[in-house]
């Protein structure tokens, strides 16, 4: 479990702004975090999973990707900033993720 | 830092159908046009003549399956030989499921229209065997295969992997009940998407054995070469390099699983340093993003 400091507020941004701009080929400046991921951007969950690799890597996370499946049903991400509290939720909790819904 | 265009080892890989034709490579490029048009000419003429009618804007038959098949090929046909006149040649090619056949004519193995006759028959074979539709064919991303065979026994689904496109990124085949069933299930089991593909064929299933016993009939009266570089099998990441390895695999390639993550691999391994997606869409390089060391070039940076 990593406090969450400002620093690692704006990394996260930072990385999953980068990373949507490069992926959708749209001008980092496009993004927003009431930008919609699947209808402005044509993400897809494959850019998901691909992004909750790059974080387990960044911060040595320990987290099962089905525990984020499970999480992800009852809080479905629509949005930048969506995703970017559940990134920041994942690297919180890591497998205790679910336990906030206790 | 990536080599010269120069030093690149490349391969070819070829899609099995478009769902799109927004963007794709050829788009604005005259030779293009040219040649696709020639191509599309010729299948019109010996295949099917609704293709003759074929726009990429209004009516591109991403509908039917069968027609996008053809299209696929006459697509993936035109953009090698470009890449080719251009002097950038492969030194491998592997085809994603039904692009096995635009593979095979890159390598010279077939015919055009030789291509365009397995295209036809494979189909035909399928659909004759095939009595009913109550098949489908599903995506499942964020489980790993022991959890998908897991759901698969202890639910006791008529359903099967029949793909791996990454660790945790997979398709699975069977009847539509238990592909409808699987895919409900996975998402308990903690899946972060499930997407039911719209096919109603259970391709690389072994619901096509039957059928592929057919087209094998039908594939034994074509002429087949030996294939002028390697071609790689998505079955058993095998090198086809016979005029039988190619009989062999076009048949089993419909009713045996495919593993593309470890075709993308098996491809590394043979000192492959970029990859080209020779189709309308950028699908597969989207899917081999999870693999360490590929790198894909746009097709239109190959042409100049």
């Amino acid at each position: 479990m990593a406090a969450i400091t400002e620093s690692i507020k704006q990394e996260v941004k930072e990385i999953v702004y980068n990373f949507f701009a490069e992926e959708c080929e749209v001008d980092v400046s496009r993004i927003q975090d009431d930008t919609s991921i699947i209808n402005d951007l044509d993400g897809d969950s494959l850019m998901f999973l691909e992004l909750i690799e790059i974080f387990k890597k960044k911060y040595n996370l320990d987290i099962e990707l089905k525990v984020i499946g499970k999480y992800a049903v009852k809080h479905p991400v629509n949005t930048i900033g969506e995703l970017i509290r559940m990134q920041l939720l994942i690297i919180e909790h890591e497998n205790r993720l679910l336990e906030l819904d206790q | 830092m990536l080599p010269a265009l120069s030093d690149l080892r490349l391969s070819f890989i070829f899609p099995a159908f478009s769902s799109d034709y927004e963007n794709h490579p050829g788009s604005g490029i005259g030779a293009f046009d040219t040649l696709f048009g020639e191509l599309l000419l010729r299948a019109s003429e010996t295949a099917d003549g609704r293709l003759a009618s074929f726009r990429f804007r209004d009516n591109n038959f991403l509908n039917d399956e069968l027609l996008t098949q053809y299209v696929t090929f006459l697509y993936s046909c035109t953009l090698s030989a470009l890449i080719r006149k251009a002097g950038r040649k492969p030194v491998v090619t592997a085809g994603y499921s039904m692009g096995i056949y635009s593979a095979l004519y890159d390598a010279g193995s077939i015919s055009f229209e030789t291509g365009l006759r397995m295209i036809g028959a494979a189909y035909e074979s399928i659909t004759k065997h095939m009595t009913t539709h109550n098949y489908a064919m599903g995506a499942l991303i964020g489980l790993n295969r022991e959890d998908i065979s897991g759901i698969i026994r202890e639910h006791d689904l008529h359903a099967e992997i029949t793909n791996q496109n990454a660790a945790h990124a997979f398709v699975v085949t069977g009847s539509r009940d238990s592909v409808t069933r699987l895919l409900e299930l996975a998402m308990e089991e903690g899946a972060l998407h499930s997407r039911d593909l719209g096919v109603t064929v259970p391709y690389h299933s072994e619901y096509l054995r039957k059928a592929s016993e057919i087209f094998s009939t039908f594939v034994d009266t074509l002429e087949v070469g030996s294939p002028t570089l390697p071609v790689l099998s998505l079955v058993d990441h095998s090198l086809l390099t016979t005029p039988e390895q190619v009989r062999r695999e076009v048949v089993r390639n419909l009713y045996r699983p495919l593993n593309w993550a470890v075709a993308m691999k098996s491809l590394l391994g043979l000192g492959i340093t970029g990859f080209v997606e020779c189709g309308p869409a950028t699908g597969l390089s989207r899917n081999a993003r999870f693999v360490e060391g590929v790198t894909f070039y746009p097709p239109a940076s190959l042409l100049s």
